[in-house]
């Protein structure tokens, strides 16, 4: 690959407040940004198999069919699942069982810590420890589970269009883009085919480096609460992986469920949950110095101090679908700005178009 | 009226695949490997003198002209000397799909032009698709680039390699 220009102040600027904007507007239109998200994450992660299934001798359209139709199929079948085979008093139990079980976690610690440290005897818990924790558990469940499956059930009508947008990425995605190139003036052909480029490879390598990331996370996460003996260590490290997706918040809450479910399994033994925390940050560390390098990478060549900030401007914009999308999005606007300045920029490419318009115009006048 | 198994039957050689037919890099494809190719290609039509691309700009594919005539011009002495013509069938612009060097040569249209572009990424992914395809014109690249090679050794006129 060619090597990467330096950005440019400018550059960044223009990029940072076209990622607002973009947010603002997904924000209005989140009903179809989240499924098209989710189909362009999926059509970067299928394409090596529809690309095989071609190979195999499947035609492209029959390749994307099946490809679509198993992701349908599949789409269908979780959504049923997860409706038939749970009921709703059975959710608000178990959550319940769980918030419950981490109040009694946290009392339970800074009970030891006070018997360890004596300065810390005086704390406001110990002095008024919560008298009803199963009424505290109940209220919570009430209070939250309730709006949490009423926005599941909002968002299924738009997630059943994934399977759908997949289908026609996979299949006219190609064409698609020769339609918007057909579009670009002949002095800004291979320019623009470069930017079509650089923006597929930014998002490829985003999406396809996070969905390896989540599977080496849940991986390790799963191995790890298997050997603590925790329940359904799988279901709990892929709920954590996903979690993360949602940038420093996302590890956080994962963390959370990861202790409460620990603490509830084992109410007796604080060992074991301080012991699912600390595999909770092994996992982090190798996720940021090894996991991280070797999927993601530098695809998105954002820094750290900027992501940060970024994430923040994308939580008070667009709130939690902000903190998600802000990073790829400023990626492939950064890569957009980058590629359409050197475009703009060049005195040559400039000169071409302007000539190329008055050749055009003669031979209109001609035709005459 | 149409028959309902319409579908059935192989679809014939439209314009456009008999246009493709007549470019020597793809000489050795069948009509159904040609329809394939024509998914990745880029078709640009150029006016009189209408620059194709500049010498130092960085090529990303190469060029093949369907109809009309492209020259080429450089500043590098050898392709000075030959000034050389590309009619409808010939390729320009081909040592794009193998490095990332800049142009050596401008090629600007002698006459409204219609050509047609494959983009290095796109023919790439074509050879990891089909490499039946991907090797057939591979292979007529390489007959080219002997052909153009003998003829410059026993100092004959030749296209040269851009």
């Amino acid at each position: 690959m060619s090597k990467e220009p330096q950005v440019s102040a400018t550059t960044w600027l223009v990029s940072i407040s076209a990622t607002c904007c973009l947010l603002l507007v997904f924000r209005r239109v989140l009903w179809l940004v989240v499924p098209g998200l989710s189909a362009l994450v999926v059509y970067y992660c299928m394409k090596p198999l529809v690309r095989r299934l071609i190979r195999a001798g499947l035609k492209p359209r029959a390749a994307a069919q099946a490809v679509a139709g198993l992701l349908f199929l599949a789409t269908v079948l979780a959504v049923i699942l997860l409706f038939s085979r749970a009921h709703v008093s059975e959710w608000k139990a178990t959550v319940g069982r769980y918030v419950q079980g981490g109040l009694e976690f946290l009392q339970t610690t800074e009970e030891i810590l006070a018997q360890k440290l004596p300065l810390l005897r005086g704390s406001a818990i110990l002095r008024n420890p919560p008298k009803d924790l199963d009424t505290i558990s109940q209220n919570f469940a009430e209070k939250y589970l309730g709006a949490f499956l009423l926005q599941t059930l909002q968002w299924l009508p738009s997630l059943l269009l994934m399977p759908y947008l997949t289908y026609f990425l996979l299949q006219d995605g190609n064409r698609f883009k020769k339609q918007l190139v057909r579009s670009v003036p002949n002095a800004f052909f291979e320019k623009a085919l470069l930017l079509f480029d650089r923006i597929d490879i930014s998002l490829q390598g985003f999406f396809v480096g996070l969905m390896k990331l989540t599977f080496l996370d849940t991986v390790c996460l799963a191995l790890g609460l298997w050997l603590f003996g925790i329940s359904s260590p799988l279901v709990l490290g892929l709920v954590a992986a996903v979690l993360a997706w949602v940038p420093y918040v996302g590890s956080l809450a994962g963390c959370v469920i990861v202790v409460l479910v620990a603490a509830t399994d084992f109410p007796t033994r604080p060992g074991i949950t301080y012991g699912c925390v600390l595999l909770f940050f092994g996992v982090r560390i190798l996720d940021d110095f090894f996991f991280l390098p070797n999927t993601i990478g530098r695809s998105l060549h954002i820094h750290p101090v900027l992501s940060v900030l970024m994430l923040f401007l994308g939580a008070e914009l667009a709130g939690p679908t902000g903190l998600v999308l802000v990073l790829p999005v400023l990626g492939v606007v950064t890569v957009a700005t980058e590629t359409l300045g050197q475009i703009l920029t060049d005195r040559c490419l400039r000169e071409r178009y302007r000539l190329a318009k008055q050749l055009n115009a003669r031979a209109a006048l001609s035709v005459k | 009226m149409k028959s309902a198994f319409n579908f059935l039957r192989p679809a014939g050689d439209g314009p456009r695949i008999q246009e493709l037919k007549k470019i020597g890099l793809f000489k050795q494809l069948s009509t159904r490997e040609l329809r394939e190719v024509d998914e990745l290609l880029h078709e640009r039509v150029y006016q009189k003198d209408e620059i194709i691309f500049d010498e130092g700009d960085i090529g990303l594919g190469l060029f093949m002209v369907v109809t009309g005539r492209v020259k080429l011009s450089s500043s590098h002495a050898p392709l000075q000397q030959l000034a050389p013509e590309f009619g409808s069938g010939d390729f320009f612009g081909e040592m794009a799909l193998f490095d990332d060097a800049p142009r050596s040569a401008r090629v600007t249209a002698v006459e409204t032009a219609q050509v047609v572009a494959l983009f290095r990424r796109e023919f790439f992914s074509l050879m990891e698709r089909n490499r039946s395809i991907g090797t057939k014109i591979l292979l007529e690249l390489a007959r080219t680039v002997c052909r153009r090679s003998r003829l410059l050794l026993s100092g004959q006129k030749h296209l040269p390699l851009v």
